[in-house]
């Protein structure tokens, strides 16, 4: 059967595809970097607020790192907004159509990422109010921003095979399909999800530092701790990001083991990168972080690529007619411009060391 | 047509944006409004050195952020997310027309979050002068991502020369871009006071709750008179068939358009004798009874002004279900089961009639009607013979203005009727010896008010 697929919207698209590719992936991976710390950040504080019950360190860990997570939180969400804007302008025909086959999972999304934020305030600003208690919240809320990553890993995958949409279509009412429950799915998810605790770990080694002065015990502790979940992280990756590869279709697989030149030396380029950060991170924060950062922008390039491939056969955008608004765009990156220097004249006083401190 | 419909038992898709967005549009207005309130009331706390009201910015602030980032930026994801469920062809057309205005949007709402944030966790590490300035930041971002939002939608109601002359600006600049602008500020602003009289009222010292209390109640009062002026002026700008269905020619909409009228009085001339005049009895209650007249509100407003744009989504060019105006001839000759996707067979099939009936609904009927909740079809026709139904489906448009035509063959209308008429089994005509009074009776009455 061939593959029913809604035709594009009959309207030239507002710039080169090159260009909305670009920021699609650029703003990506700014995404990911709150997304991973939301994802890892919980799960960790849930892990401590749990030990903390015994240990007093576990127990301070969680009570500092708690604060943390709300702009965390608010940046995961601000900063998706762009690559999904982007995504729907190039291939909104295959993904409102995953969307709607699964639509009450998707807008389940909005609802729980509400009840993930307020838990996430609940857990930073009540827990002396909460005492043990505050382990059951931020432990649901870990389970939701998981579920939450499942959704769209799911979506993403499914809007990647136009190929079963309309037999889906046939099996049910549309709506009511949770998504596609596939091993490559669960191998994806796997590997965000490591790669998740990794950078959430990583997250809070950077964050202790800025203990040092009030709690310095503490700041070294939590230091090789957050270290521990990224190199443990880091180190399965190597097994489970290779079972993903492996679980790709062959020709894919076969594009990032030599078969593309470009795709493999990106893969290498990659993993040599997460090597690097797994040696370096103990002895340097900075060389790690940047290292690590390397290996999640190229990875976000990768899985650009991997989509291409995946839907090579039915849609290639480039065959869409395209009409510039460049106007418009101009104004668009001198206020994105604007708007990095405003957010950063407001970051620099917040943190100049002549702030007093904060007695919140 | 080209998408896969999602049909949400009860209330429809409709419902269910409407819903979300009422709840947004009370709490994103108020996003605005507060990023005035917030820097307003610190520098006048700044200037009369008043302790008092500062520590209650600060409570205020708190409250500010828990509604407004969380509530506010999710439940605006959460619009996008159920327009591209339920409309997925209008919003793939409003991103192809202003995707860089939503990316610039996104800009003003990142350092409108940012802002946010250092504001309030700002408070003991900014000096004043700082502290105010990023207060001013969040109000400059947030105000800037209402007025491209406004653009957008404003050009569904009201595209103007866009049709003829498409271009990002056309759009955007539509007829009522403008006065819709500054209703929606002034929203902003009344909102911002009923906002601050909620947490005004909580306040425990009488003498600084009698001065926030009133403060808070002018907030209401300013916002709330001049939205009557630049209303007349936006509700000038419409097209005529949307100011007919909101003055007369549908009574639903009148109706709830005369609630809007009558609500905004009744917060104004609760405000005016309550807060304003005796700020000294105002209490949490009354502060809730503002807050809720002031959601309902807008509650019927966004109703109405959703309402007056049927029969279309992007008016005059693409219709409420999504067809678009340029394609309804091809699709009257071809077809809509050939023109559609996601539907069963692209012929009606002889064997599977009431099948393809469906098909045809959904494709052309479901993103205003349900089967059996809100805007139930299974009601709508209820005792109606099939003559009947054939009849109102061969005039849909003229009989109601606010529905777009029926297109598609002559098999597909039939097979649509067919399915129309089964959702209300006739006792009359199956079973003679069942009640057949009853039954006739409705049907009787109906059938002579409705043609
Ligand atoms: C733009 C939205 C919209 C679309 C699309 C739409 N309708 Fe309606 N329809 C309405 C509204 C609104 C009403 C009025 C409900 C009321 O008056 O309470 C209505 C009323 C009706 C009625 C009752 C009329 C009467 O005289 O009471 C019928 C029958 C009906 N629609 C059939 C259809 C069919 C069949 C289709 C698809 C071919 C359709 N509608 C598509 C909005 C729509």
């Amino acid at each position: 059967m061939n593959p029913v697929i809604p035709a594009p919207v009959p309207i030239p698209l507002p710039a080169p595809v090159w260009l909305i590719q670009l920021l699609m992936v650029f703003t990506f991976i700014l995404h990911l970097i709150p997304m991973n710390l939301l994802v890892g950040g919980a799960v960790i504080l849930a892990v401590s607020s749990y030990r903390g019950r015994n240990e007093a360190r576990h127990r301070e860990l969680a009570r500092r790192a708690a604060h943390a997570m709300p702009p965390v939180v608010a940046f995961a969400i601000t900063l998706g907004v762009a690559p999904l804007l982007f995504l729907q302008l190039l291939y909104g025909q295959l993904f409102y159509t995953s969307s709607v086959l699964m639509a009450w999972s998707w807008l389940a999304v909005v609802a729980l990422l509400m009840l993930a934020y307020y838990g996430v305030y609940w857990f930073a600003l009540q827990q002396e109010e909460l005492g043990p208690r505050g382990f059951w919240v931020i432990a649901l809320t870990a389970l939701i921003v998981i579920y939450i990553m499942r959704t769209f890993v799911a979506n993403l995958s499914l809007m990647q095979q136009p190929q079963v949409f309309y037999a889906r279509f046939l099996t049910g009412r549309a709506g009511n399909y949770l998504g596609p429950a596939e091993a490559l799915v669960f191998t994806r998810l796997a590997h965000f999800f490591l790669a998740a605790l990794a950078i959430g770990g990583l997250g809070l080694a950077v964050l202790a530092r800025s203990w040092k002065a009030e709690a310095p015990e503490l700041a070294v502790w939590a230091r090789r701790y957050g270290l521990r979940w990224f190199q443990a992280g880091t180190g399965l990756q190597f097994l489970v990001g290779l079972w993903f590869l492996f679980s790709l279709p062959a020709e894919m697989r076969g594009a990032f083991l030599g078969g593309d030149r470009l795709s493999t030396a990106l893969l290498i380029v990659a993993v040599a990168l997460a090597l690097l950060a797994l040696i370096a991170a103990r002895k340097s924060l900075a060389v790690g972080s940047v290292a690590i950062l390397g290996t999640v922008s190229l990875m976000a390039v990768i899985r650009h690529l991997v989509r291409i491939a995946y839907l090579r056969p039915y849609f290639d955008p480039r065959t869409l007619p395209v009409e510039g608004q460049w106007t418009v765009f101009v104004i668009f990156a001198v206020l994105l411009v604007a708007g990095i220097l405003t957010v950063g004249w407001m970051l620099f006083h917040f943190f100049r060391p002549a702030a007093r401190e904060s007695t919140r | 047509m080209n998408y896969p419909v999602w049909e949400p038992p009860m209330l429809g898709g409709g419902l269910i944006i409407g819903i979300i967005a009422i709840l947004h549009v009370f709490v994103s207005h108020f996003a605005v409004g507060g990023g005035l309130f917030l820097p307003l009331t610190e520098r006048k706390a700044y200037r009369e050195n008043d302790a008092a009201l500062l520590d209650y910015v600060k409570s205020h602030s708190k409250f500010f952020v828990l509604v407004v980032l969380v509530f506010g930026a999710v439940s605006g994801v959460g619009i996008w997310w159920t327009i591209g469920l339920v409309n997925p062809e209008a919003t793939a057309t409003l991103i192809h027309v202003f995707v860089w205005g939503w990316a610039i949007e996104w800009v003003f709402f990142f350092v409108e979050i940012a802002a946010a944030f250092i504001y309030y966790y700002g408070w003991n590490r900014l000096d004043p002068q700082t502290h105010l300035i990023v207060g001013w930041i969040y109000f400059a971002g947030a105000w800037l991502s209402l007025l491209v939002i406004n653009g957008i939608l404003a050009f569904m109601l009201t595209p103007g020369h866009w049709i003829e002359s498409p271009s990002f600006w056309t759009a955007f600049f539509n007829p009522s871009m403008l006065p819709s602008c500054i209703v929606r500020t002034a929203v902003s602003v009344a909102l911002a006071g009923v906002y601050g009289l909620v947490t005004a009222s909580t306040l425990r010292d009488i003498a600084l709750r009698t001065e926030v209390v009133r403060y808070a109640a002018k907030w209401v009062l300013v916002g709330t008179l001049i939205i009557p002026l630049a209303g007349l002026w936006y509700i000038s700008t419409l097209p005529p068939l949307a100011r007919e269905i909101s003055m007369g020619a549908a009574p639903a909409v009148t109706i709830f358009a005369a609630l809007s009228i009558f609500f905004s009085v009744l917060v104004v001339t609760f405000t005016y004798f309550g807060p304003y005049q005796h700020p000294r009895y105002f209490n949490l209650t009354f502060a809730f009874l503002i807050a809720v007249l002031a959601l309902s509100t807008t509650g019927v407003t966004e109703w109405v002004r959703e309402a007056v744009r049927k029969p279309y989504i992007v008016y005059g060019y693409m219709y409420a279900n999504t067809l678009r105006v340029e394609d309804m001839s091809r699709v009257r000759q071809e077809g809509i089961l050939k023109s559609a996707k996601f539907v069963h067979d692209h012929e009606v099939n002889p064997d599977e009639r009431l099948v393809s009936g469906e098909d045809v609904f959904r494709v052309e009927c479901a993103s205003c009607h349900t089967v059996d909740g809100y805007n139930s079809m299974r009601f709508a026709v209820k005792g109606w013979s099939q003559p009947m139904i054939e009849y109102q489906l061969l005039h849909l448009n003229e009989l109601k203005g606010f529905m777009p035509p029926f297109v598609g063959t002559e098999a597909e209308r039939q097979a649509l009727r067919d399915w129309l008429a089964s959702l209300n089994p006739q006792p009359a005509t199956r079973e003679p010896a069942d009640s057949g009074v009853q039954a006739v009776a409705p049907a009787a009455s109906s059938g002579a008010s409705k043609p």
